[in-house]
C-alpha cells in the first residue's frame, strides 16, 4: 500500500508483476517440468530415432524415472488442490472439519460410478455431475454442521465422513461401490490415461491446480473472503457489524467442498481406481497435517506441505517399509511442537529480518 | 415440580421418547427377543461409556478433544490381553517401563539445575534438540533387535505360529545390557521434562520422595526381569479369574500410566492452543496405533478366553443358579444371554456410580464440577487447577483402557478397534452434550440401544408401509445410522441434551 | 523492563501495584498503572468501561500475568507466580458477572474455596452474619439463585479462607437498588476485618464505600488519592468519569 504512494511512476502492471514473480517462476517451472524430467532423467533409449525433436521428448517423457517423477508430481497436485481446499476452511474461516475426505471420496466415487458400467456417462458430463453433487453434499452437511462451533464440528464432520465410509465400505451397495474392495479398472477416457498419457494427465492436473488456485486465492481476497477471514478471527464482531457469518462460512464450505470433490476426482482418475480408504478419517487427516506442516492460512503453504508429505511418504516407505507411519506421525508431532505456524507461516514470520538482510546484500552491491 | 421440570427437561424428554419406543418395539417384537436386544445394547453401552465418559471429563475440564482416547482403548486391552495369556511379555517389557519412569524422576528433578546453568532461549533451543536426539539414539540402540515378535508369538494362530518362551526370551545379559540403557536413555527424557523457566508451575517434590520412587522403579524393574521364568509359570499356574482381575488392574494402570504422559509430554505445554493439542494428539493417534502394531503385531487376535467364572460350557437358569454353576450364558426369558456381556453391563454400572460418586462427594470431584465451568475461577480460589487436569487425563485414559481389557474377551483385540470405539463415543459425547457426565452416560445408552435395535431390524429386514418389499442391509447400515441420530439430536440441540458450554 | 525499578516497599500497604503493563492476546490493556491500598482500607478503582480495570484486578491475581512492572503484597513481590500460589498468598477474588459455579450447590461453593479443612465451619457464623441469606440457600444449586444472592455467594465465597485482601469486580452490576443496599452494607461489614480492592462503575456506591481512589484511564492509572477529596473534585470527576 505504501508503495503506491511513495512510487507513483511505478505502472500497475508491473506492481502486479511485483506481487506474482513468484508463483510465476513456480508455475513456469510446473510447465516445463515433464521436459525437464524428459531431458534428465528420462530414458534416452526409449527415443525412437527418426521422430521429430518434440515427439522424442514426449517420448522421453513417458519413460522411466520421467514418468515415475510426473507420476509423484501429479499426486502433488492433487493433493495440493485437496489441502488449499482444506486451508479454505481451516485457515480462512477457522471452521476445524474432520470431514473433508467425505468430499474427496465422494468425488472419487461419483465420477468412477458415473463413468463405470452402471452408469456410462460420457466423460464431461460425469465431471458437471461431480461438482453438482459436491455442491449440493456440501450445501446439505455444511447446514448441518455449521449450527455447531469448534470441536463440535470437527466431531460431527468427522462422524458425517465415517458415514459415507462405512456406507462405502458396506455389502449393500456392492453393485455400485464394490463395497470394501473399492472399484477399479474403470473406463478412463484413453486420451486421458495416466498410464499411456502421463504428460498429458501432467497437464490436465496442472490446468485443474492453477485453477483452483486461483479461484481459491481470488476468493479471499475478495470481500466476501475478508469476512470469512473476520469470522475467523472474532465470530462476535463480525456478526456485530452486521454479517451473518453463517453465510460466509457456508460459502466457504461450499468452495471447499467442490474444490475436494475435483481433487478427490482427479485422483480417482489418476489411479484408475477408488477404495474406501478416500473416504477415511486418514484422508481428512493427511489434509489437515499438509496445511499444519506448510502453514495454516497461507494457501501456499499447504501445497507444499502436500509435496513434502508425498515425498517424506514415499521415502519413509522405502527407509522402514511398513512401520513408516509411526516415524510419520513422530515427524508430524515434532513439526507441530517446534513449527507451530507452519513452513511457509514460520518463514513469513521471519521474512522481515530476510528482506532486511537482502536489502543490505544490496547495499553492499550499490557500493561496488 | 415446576423447577424439576426445568431442571431436567432434557433427561425427561429424552425419558419419555426412550420408553415410548421401547414400549413399541415390545408391542411388535417377542418380549425374549426385545429383551436380548436390549441386553446386547447394554452391553455396547457400557464399554462405549467407558470411553465417552473420560473424552467427556477431559473435553468438559480442559477442552481438549483427546483423538489419542481410542489408542489408549486398544493399549487396555493389549496390556490386558498380555497378562492373561502371555505374562513372558510383561516380564520382558516391563523393565523397560520402570526404569525408564526411574531415570525420568531423577532427571526430571534435577533439571532445573541443567536448565538453570543455560541462560539463553536459542541455547535452550538447542539443548533441547540435542537431548531429543541423544534420547532417540540410545533408545534406538537400546532396543535394536528386541524380539518383540517372537515373545508376542504365544499361540498358533499367530502368524509365524506359537515360539516357547526359552527360545523367544534372550538371555539374561542381553537383557541387563538393554535395560540399563534404557535406564541412561530416561535421563536426557527426563531433563526435557523438566521445567525449564524458573518460574514454572511444577512444585518440587522433596528430594527423598524422588530418590525413593526412583530406587523402588528401579529395584522393581530389574527384580521384575530377574524372576521372569518363575514369574511365568507362576501366573500362568493361577487361576483364570486372578489373572483376569491382574489383566484389568494392569491394563487400567498402563491406561492411567499413559495418561499422565500424554497431558505431561504434550497437551500440558500447550493449554491455551486447543487446536494445537488437538492436532497432537491426532498425531499420537497415528504413531500410537502404530507403536501398538509394532509391539503387538498388526494381525488380530481372536477374542480371550473369558475367565473360568463365565466359561463353564451350560445354561444357568437364573443368575443364582449362576453363582453355583458359573455357566457361561443365562437363561432371559427363554433364550440364552452370555453371562459374560452381563458382567460387562455391571461394570459400566458400576464404574458409572463409582465416578458419580467421585464427582458428587469428594473435594477433587468438587473442583472438577467447578472446573468445568470456569477453570480460571478454580485458580483464583488458590487451586492448583493444572494437577487436578492432569488427574481427569489420568482418570480417563484409564477407563478407557479398562474398557478395553473388558471388551478383549468380547470382541477380540485388534488395532482398528479403538478407532471404532472412538467414533461412537465421539457421537455419544455429541448426543450428551459434551463436558455433561450424565450426559456421557444416556448418550451411550441411547447409542448403545440404537445399534442393537438397528442391527437387528436391518438385518431381520424393514417392512416398509404401504409397499410390499422389505428392506434388508448389513450391519454397517446400522453402523452408519447412528450418525443420523447425532444429526436430529444437533439439529434440537445444537449442544447435545446435557450441553450447556455455549 | 526498562520501566521504573521496583521500588522500596511500604509496610503499611497491603498492596502495591508499580507500573504494570499487561497484553491480552496482541493487545496492551495495561499501559503503566500504579495502585497502593493501605492496610484497612476500601480503594476504588474508577474509569469508564474498557479503561482496563478488570484486567487489573486480573494481573493481580495472576490470571493475566504483567509483563512488566511489580506486584507486591505485603512487600514480596508476586507477580508472575501462578495464580493459583497468589491466592493461596492471602487474596481473595470475586470476578464481575458473579462467576459462582452454578452446577455447584451453595455449600459446595462455599467449601471449594476453603484451603484448609474447616475454614467454613470456622468462619461460617462471620459470613452467614454478613450474608444470612445464604444459610437458608444453602442446599440449593448455585444456578438456581437470584442475580444478588449469586453476587453475595461470590463474596462469600471469597470471605471462607482468611484472606487479608479481597479483590471485589463490579458487585453493584445489574443489581437492583435494594440488594445494590445490602450489598454495599456487606462489603462495609467485611473491611472491618479485611483490606479490599474493589472495582466499582457506579460513582455514587464507589464514593459511599471507599477511603481511597485510583483512576484509571485507557490502561493508564492517572489520579489517586482520598475519595472525600475526590468528591468535592468536580472537575476531575467530569474528565474522567463522565457526569456522575
Amino acid at each position: 500500500m505504501e508503495s503506491t504512494a511513495s512510487l507513483p511512476t511505478k505502472s500497475v502492471a508491473r506492481q502486479r508483476l511485483g506481487e506474482w514473480w513468484p508463483y510465476l517462476l513456480v508455475l513456469a517451472f510446473l510447465v516445463l517440468f515433464p521436459a525437464i524430467a524428459a531431458l534428465t532423467i528420462g530414458d534416452s533409449t526409449a527415443a525412437q530415432p527418426g521422430a521429430g525433436f518434440f515427439e522424442q521428448l514426449v517420448q522421453r517423457a513417458e519413460s522411466g524415472y520421467a514418468k515415475f517423477w510426473q507420476g509423484m508430481v501429479i499426486q502433488m497436485l492433487i493433493l495440493g488442490i485437496f489441502a488449499m481446499s482444506y486451508d479454505l476452511l481451516l485457515g480462512y474461516t477457522g471452521i476445524l472439519s474432520f470431514g473433508h475426505a467425505m468430499f474427496f471420496g465422494t468425488g472419487g466415487y461419483a465420477i468412477a460410478i458415473l463413468i463405470g458400467r452402471n452408469f456410462n456417462w460420457p466423460f464431461g458430463l460425469a465431471l458437471i455431475a461431480v461438482v453438482v453433487i459436491a455442491l449440493v453434499q456440501s450445501l446439505v452437511f455444511g447446514v448441518l454442521s455449521l449450527r455447531v462451533k469448534g470441536v463440535y464440528l470437527a466431531m460431527v464432520t468427522l462422524a458425517f465422513a465415517e458415514m459415507f465410509f462405512i456406507l462405502a465400505e458396506a455389502g449393500d451397495f456392492r453393485a455400485y461401490t464394490g463395497a470394501d474392495d473399492g472399484l477399479h479398472g474403470f473406463p478412463v477416457p484413453a486420451y486421458l490415461s495416466a498410464t499411456d498419457h502421463r504428460t498429458r494427465f501432467y497437464y490436465l492436473a496442472l490446468i485443474f491446480f492453477v485453477a483452483v488456485f486461483l479461484m481459491t486465492k481470488r476468493l479471499v481476497d475478495s470481500p466476501t473472503g475478508r469476512v470469512m477471514i473476520a469470522s475467523r478471527d472474532n465470530e462476535n464482531r463480525a456478526m456485530m457489524i452486521g454479517f451473518n457469518t453463517f453465510w460466509f462460512k457456508l460459502i466457504a464450505f461450499v468452495a471447499a467442498g467442490v474444490f475436494a470433490a475435483l481433487a478427490g476426482a482427479l485422483f480417482a482418475l489418476y489411479n484408475v481406481s477408488v477404495t474406501p480408504s478416500v473416504l477415511s478419517v486418514g484422508r481428512t487427516i493427511d489434509a489437515l497435517a499438509m496445511t499444519i506442516i506448510g502453514g495454516v492460512g497461507t494457501l501456499v503453504g499447504p501445497v507444499l506441505g502436500a509435496a513434502i508429505i508425498q515425498l517424506l511418504g514415499y521415502w519413509l516407505e522405502r527407509w522402514f517399509g511398513a512401520n513408516w507411519t509411526l516415524v510419520y506421525g513422530i515427524i508430524f508431532m515434532l513439526i507441530v511442537i517446534f513449527l507451530p505456524y507452519g513452513i511457509v507461516g514460520t518463514l513469513r514470520a521471519r521474512s522481515f529480518r530476510l528482506r532486511e538482510g537482502w536489502r543490505r546484500w544490496r547495499k553492499l552491491g550499490d557500493r561496488d | 415440580m415446576t423447577a424439576l421440570w426445568k431442571n431436567n427437561r432434557g433427561l425427561l424428554i429424552i425419558t419419555a421418547i426412550v420408553v415410548v419406543l421401547m414400549a413399541g418395539l415390545l408391542q411388535s417384537l417377542e418380549p425374549k427377543v426385545w429383551m436380548s436386544i436390549m441386553l446386547s445394547g447394554a452391553t455396547l453401552a457400557a464399554l462405549y461409556f467407558l470411553v465417552a465418559s473420560g473424552l467427556s471429563l477431559i473435553f468438559g475440564l480442559m477442552d481438549v478433544l483427546n483423538f489419542a482416547h481410542g489408542v489408549l482403548f486398544v493399549l487396555g486391552a493389549y496390556v490386558g490381553l498380555s497378562t492373561f495369556m502371555n505374562p513372558r511379555l510383561l516380564f520382558n517389557t516391563l523393565p523397560f517401563f520402570f526404569v525408564l519412569v526411574a531415570a525420568i524422576t531423577v532427571a526430571q528433578h534435577f533439571g532445573r539445575i541443567f536448565w538453570r546453568r543455560i541462560g539463553t532461549e536459542r541455547g535452550r533451543r538447542v539443548a533441547t534438540a540435542a537431548l531429543l536426539l541423544l534420547a532417540a539414539a540410545v533408545l534406538f540402540l537400546a532396543l535394536r533387535g528386541f524380539p518383540i515378535r517372537a515373545l508376542n508369538a504365544f499361540n498358533i494362530t499367530a502368524v509365524g505360529g506359537a515360539v516357547t518362551t526359552a527360545e523367544a526370551q534372550e538371555p539374561m545379559a542381553t537383557m541387563l545390557r538393554r535395560v540399563t540403557m534404557v535406564l541412561l536413555a530416561g535421563l536426557p527424557i527426563g531433563l526435557l521434562l523438566a521445567p525449564k523457566q524458573t518460574k514454572d508451575e511444577l512444585p518440587l517434590r522433596p528430594v527423598w520422595q524422588t530418590l525413593l520412587i526412583a530406587g523402588v522403579a528401579v529395584v522393581i524393574g530389574y527384580a521384575l526381569l530377574l524372576v521372569r521364568d518363575p514369574g511365568e509359570t507362576f501366573m500362568l499356574a493361577m487361576s483364570t479369574d486372578v489373572r483376569f482381575v491382574l489383566a484389568i488392574i494392569l491394563g487400567t494402570v498402563a491406561g492411567a500410566l499413559a495418561g499422565v504422559g500424554i497431558e505431561t509430554a504434550l497437551i500440558r505445554p500447550f493449554y491455551g492452543n486447543p487446536v494445537t493439542q488437538l492436532v497432537l494428539t491426532l498425531g499420537l493417534s497415528i504413531a500410537g496405533i502404530d507403536l501398538i502394531e509394532a509391539i503387538w503385531g498388526e494381525e488380530g487376535n481372536p477374542p480371550m478366553s473369558p475367565p473360568s467364572l463365565f466359561a463353564a460350557n451350560c445354561r444357568s437358569d437364573s443368575l443364582l443358579g449362576w453363582f453355583s454353576e458359573h455357566c457361561q450364558s443365562i437363561d432371559v426369558l427363554g433364550r440364552a444371554f452370555p453371562t459374560y456381556r452381563l458382567f460387562i453391563i455391571v461394570v459400566g454400572i458400576l464404574v458409572f456410580i463409582a465416578v458419580g460418586v467421585l464427582l458428587r462427594r469428594t473435594r477433587i470431584g468438587m473442583i472438577i464440577r467447578a472446573g468445568v465451568q470456569d477453570s480460571e475461577m478454580v485458580q483464583a480460589l488458590g487451586i492448583n487447577v493444572r494437577r487436578v487436569f492432569t488427574f481427569v487425563f489420568a482418570l480417563g485414559s484409564a477407563l478407557a483402557a479398562m474398557g478395553g481389557v473388558i471388551a478383549a474377551p468380547y470382541l477380540g483385540v485388534f488395532p482398528a478397534m479403538g478407532g471404532i470405539f472412538q467414533l461412537q463415543a465421539f457421537i455419544a459425547v455429541v448426543i450428551g452434550g459434551m463436558g455433561s457426565y450424565v450426559g456421557a452416560a444416556v448418550g451411550t445408552i441411547i447409542l448403545g440401544l440404537a445399534r442393537a435395535f438397528g442391527d437387528h431390524f436391518v438385518a431381520a429386514g424393514i417392512n416398509v408401509p404401504f409397499l410390499d418389499t422389505v428392506i434388508k442391509g448389513s450391519p454397517a447400515i446400522a453402523r452408519a445410522s447412528t450418525v443420523l441420530i447425532m444429526a436430529i439430536v444437533l439439529l434440537v440441540k445444537p449442544a447435545g441434551i446435557f450441553g450447556k458450554k455455549e | 523492563m526498562a520501566a521504573s525499578p521496583s521500588p522500596t516497599p511500604t509496610p503499611a500497604n497491603v498492596l502495591e501495584v508499580r507500573d504494570i503493563h499487561t497484553d491480552i492476546g496482541q493487545f496492551h490493556i495495561l499501559d503503566g498503572v500504579s495502585v497502593d491500598v493501605p492496610e484497612g482500607s476500601i480503594t476504588v478503582l474508577l474509569g469508564r468501561n474498557g479503561a482496563g480495570k478488570t484486567t487489573t484486578l486480573k494481573s493481580i491475581i495472576g490470571l493475566t500475568p504483567p509483563r512488566s512492572g511489580a506486584v507486591a503484597l505485603r512487600g514480596r513481590e508476586i507477580q508472575g507466580e501462578p495464580a493459583y500460589r497468589i491466592a493461596a498468598r492471602g487474596i481473595g477474588y470475586v470476578p464481575e458477572h458473579r462467576a459462582i459455579f452454578r452446577a455447584l450447590s451453595v455449600e459446595e461453593n462455599l467449601r471449594i474455596a476453603e484451603r484448609k479443612p474447616g475454614d467454613l465451619s470456622r468462619r461460617g457464623d462471620f459470613i452467614f452474619g454478613i450474608f444470612p441469606d445464604l444459610k437458608r440457600l444453602i442446599k440449593l444449586p448455585g444456578g438456581n439463585l437470584s442475580g444478588g444472592q449469586q453476587q453475595m455467594l461470590a463474596v462469600a465465597r471469597a470471605l471462607v479462607p482468611e484472606n487479608g485482601l479481597l479483590l471485589i469486580d463490579e458487585p453493584s452490576e445489574g443489581l437492583a437498588p435494594v440488594i445494590i443496599e445490602q450489598m454495599m452494607e456487606a462489603i462495609r461489614q467485611l473491611s472491618a476485618h479485611t483490606t479490599v480492592l474493589l472495582v466499582e462503575q457506579n460513582f455514587i456506591m464507589a464514593s459511599q464505600l471507599a477511603d481511597r481512589y485510583t483512576i484509571i484511564e485507557t490502561g493508564r492509572s492517572v489520579k489517586s488519592g482520598r475519595m472525600a477529596d475526590l468528591v468535592k473534585d468536580e472537575e476531575t470527576i467530569t474528565r474522567y468519569l463522565g457526569a456522575a
